[in-house]
């Protein structure tokens, strides 16, 4: 048993489905870090307290987007339909607190809606037979028109306190009285948003390397016709994928709309893409059976932490999107000059 | 006459069949795959399954091991006749399907290529990585001892090894009838040796055959009866005895014996 490498692997490593893809995740996070490092020279405020939670706040929604997302990637689908569904998510919610239903029902409710957008993906993708892109991408077309049709496009605003507790609020905040008579932030807490994340991703990485269907979802994207003959309920599996990532687009809607303490039905715009690209940029192979939670929330970072450097540095947000467009492809290309060898 | 000079009967003739497939039917649209086909298997018994690529051979092994429903005719196994709706429930019956393509998840490793579809889990209904990973290592060590790269994603493997695991997911769990299609197609002469031995093996375990191949050697060297397709029907069933390669040929290309045929072993017996 020479050639057994790594014979002594502890527990993380063997959660990994291969070297390659922890090989991928490495030069990620090192991405990563050379920008922290390089924003933080450029700006000494990039580091500080206040920014660092911005960036958790944003990356937050980006990152719900990009679970989901990486499940239905992994399944060799995809899912332009969550910027849309968002949107979709977020005002259900917001006319629910504005009709009198409390708070936390409410935002269940707006969650089910998303979940309900993901189970009609699904179901169009897997009974209809008809490709993930063109199936979404109606999605996309209804879940947002449906948004801005119930809204009559126009934004849901006064929608009191509570509803912004998600968005804003924090965990372990401590603030005490100033002498002045104005509070003042001792510690400003971790953001109940990044908590979610951090919990979501937690979660869903347990269910796709520890579960059975995790394995099936890696399968159905690795040889579909493989998984079917193997016993595999390919098309259970992909409604699972697609439903789930409706759900975290609820869930990231009520978390943006939450922050924002308004129900914009014009929100999200374009965030499937963002949510791709952290996907990609963490590894996850548009060809199916391939990707992490890990490395999306390494490429959520990325995104994120790009974004606000850039912000603070001024430069304009057109001149942002074409570098992230930039990144993306190059991510992929070092991916694949990766795999040629 | 003596038959028992020549090939002793190397299954029990007389016992009941594992699988009888009554009167099979397969259209796609104006096309008959499939026309009406009858076949039985016994326990033990190693069948040939010959014809020309598009004879239907593969149709009726895919409608056996429920990857394809019949348009008409029935199955039985073990006397019941059994719905074959999906995969699941060809396997839930014994019957295990190694097919040609090996159907395996490329990105995944051995063992869960082992296990797919029947995970082996843990009491909280985790996966059970480490048992599934120790049964694959026993497993694929009685077929080939130099197997050790059990943790690599299966394409990284070479033919013969993703064949192995091919092999292993169809015997490890309880098999009653083994559909092979080609299974020596992508091998080397020692790994085809060991698929003819585990043929053996199996045969004498008792479990059923149906040996789809090419390869003549192979169909005289292991199979004891013989069946040949032509256009989507069942032109022959021999003993494998009663024929030589020419007449198999025959019934192949033509659909039919040559007009002077008579059997093999009558032949030898004179």
């Amino acid at each position: 048993m020479a050639n057994i490498s790594q014979p002594s692997q502890g527990a993380w490593t063997r959660m990994l489905p291969s070297s390659t893809a922890a090989f991928h995740r490495i030069s990620a996070l090192l991405t990563l870090a050379i920008l922290v490092i390089a924003f933080s020279f450029a700006s000494p405020a990039f580091l500080s307290v206040n920014n660092t939670l911005t960036i958790l706040l944003q990356t937050s929604v980006i990152g719900l987007l990009g679970i989901g997302m990486t499940m239905v990637i992994i399944t060799g689908g995809i899912d332009l339909s969550v910027g849309s569904v968002l949107a979709l998510s977020g005002t259900v919610t917001g006319m629910m607190v504005k009709a009198g239903v409390p708070v936390v029902p409410a935002m269940m409710l707006g969650v089910c809606m998303g979940a309900a957008c993901g189970l009609f993906n699904g179901f169009v993708v897997t009974k209809m037979k008809i490709t993930p892109f063109v199936a979404t991408l109606g999605m996309m077309l209804i879940a947002r028109g449906a948004a801005l049709q119930l809204t009559g496009a126009a934004p849901i605003s006064q929608l009191g306190e509570a509803f912004g507790v998600l968005g804003n609020g924090a965990l372990f905040r401590m603030v005490e009285m100033g002498d002045n008579g104005f509070p003042r932030v001792i510690f400003p807490g971790i953001p109940y948003p990044a908590i979610l994340l951090v919990v979501i991703a937690i979660a869903a990485s347990y269910m796709l390397r520890r579960r059975a269907i995790g394995r099936h979802i890696y399968a159905t994207g690795s040889n579909e016709e493989a998984a079917r003959l193997s016993g595999v309920l390919v098309d259970r599996t992909k409604l699972i994928a697609y439903t789930l990532s409706g759900a975290l687009a609820g869930v990231a809607g009520n978390v943006l709309m939450s922050r924002l303490i308004t129900a914009q039905p014009s929100e999200g715009v374009m965030y499937e893409l963002d949510a791709i690209a952290a996907a990609v940029i963490g590894g996850a192979s548009l060809m199916g059976g391939v990707g992490g939670i890990s490395g999306t929330m390494i490429g959520a970072f990325i995104i994120g932490v790009l974004r606000n450097g850039l912000n603070m540095g001024g430069v304009s947000s057109f001149i942002q999107q074409i570098v992230i467009g930039f990144v993306v492809i190059g991510a992929v290309y070092i991916d694949q000059l990766r795999n040629r060898r | 006459m003596s038959q028992t000079q020549l090939a002793p009967a190397r299954f029990d003739a007389e016992a009941a069949p594992l699988v009888e497939m009554r009167g099979i039917e397969k259209h796609f649209g104006g096309v008959v795959a499939v026309d009406g086909v009858s076949l039985d298997l016994r326990p033990g018994e190693v069948v040939g399954v010959l014809g020309h690529n598009g004879a239907g051979k593969s149709c009726l092994m895919r409608i056996l091991s429920g990857a394809m429903a019949p348009s008409h005719g029935e199955i039985r196994i073990g006397g019941d006749v059994v719905e074959m709706g999906s995969p699941q429930d060809a396997r839930a019956h014994g019957v295990e399907t190694i097919y040609q393509t090996l159907a395996l998840a490329d990105h995944l490793d051995a063992p869960s290529n082992l296990f797919l579809g029947r995970e082996l889990k843990t009491r909280l209904g985790n996966l059970d990585d480490k048992r599934m990973l120790a049964e694959a290592r026993k497993v694929l060590a009685t077929l080939n001892p130099n197997f050790t790269n059990l943790k690599d994603p299966v394409s990284s493997l070479s033919g013969g090894q993703r064949q192995v695991i091919a092999i292993a997911r169809a015997i490890y769990f309880d098999v009653k009838i083994l559909i092979m299609d080609e299974p020596t197609a992508a091998l080397g002469p020692s790994e085809t040796a060991m698929v003819a031995d585990l043929i053996r093996k199996l045969r004498a375990q008792g479990i059923g055959i149906f040996l789809v191949s090419h390869d003549m050697h192979d169909v005289f060297d292991l199979c004891d009866r013989v069946v040949v397709m032509n256009k989507g029907k069942l032109v022959g069933a021999h003993p494998i005895d009663e024929v030589h390669k020419d007449d198999i040929l025959s019934l192949i290309i033509k659909g039919e014996l040559p007009t002077d045929w008579r059997p093999r072993n009558l032949e030898a017996a004179q």
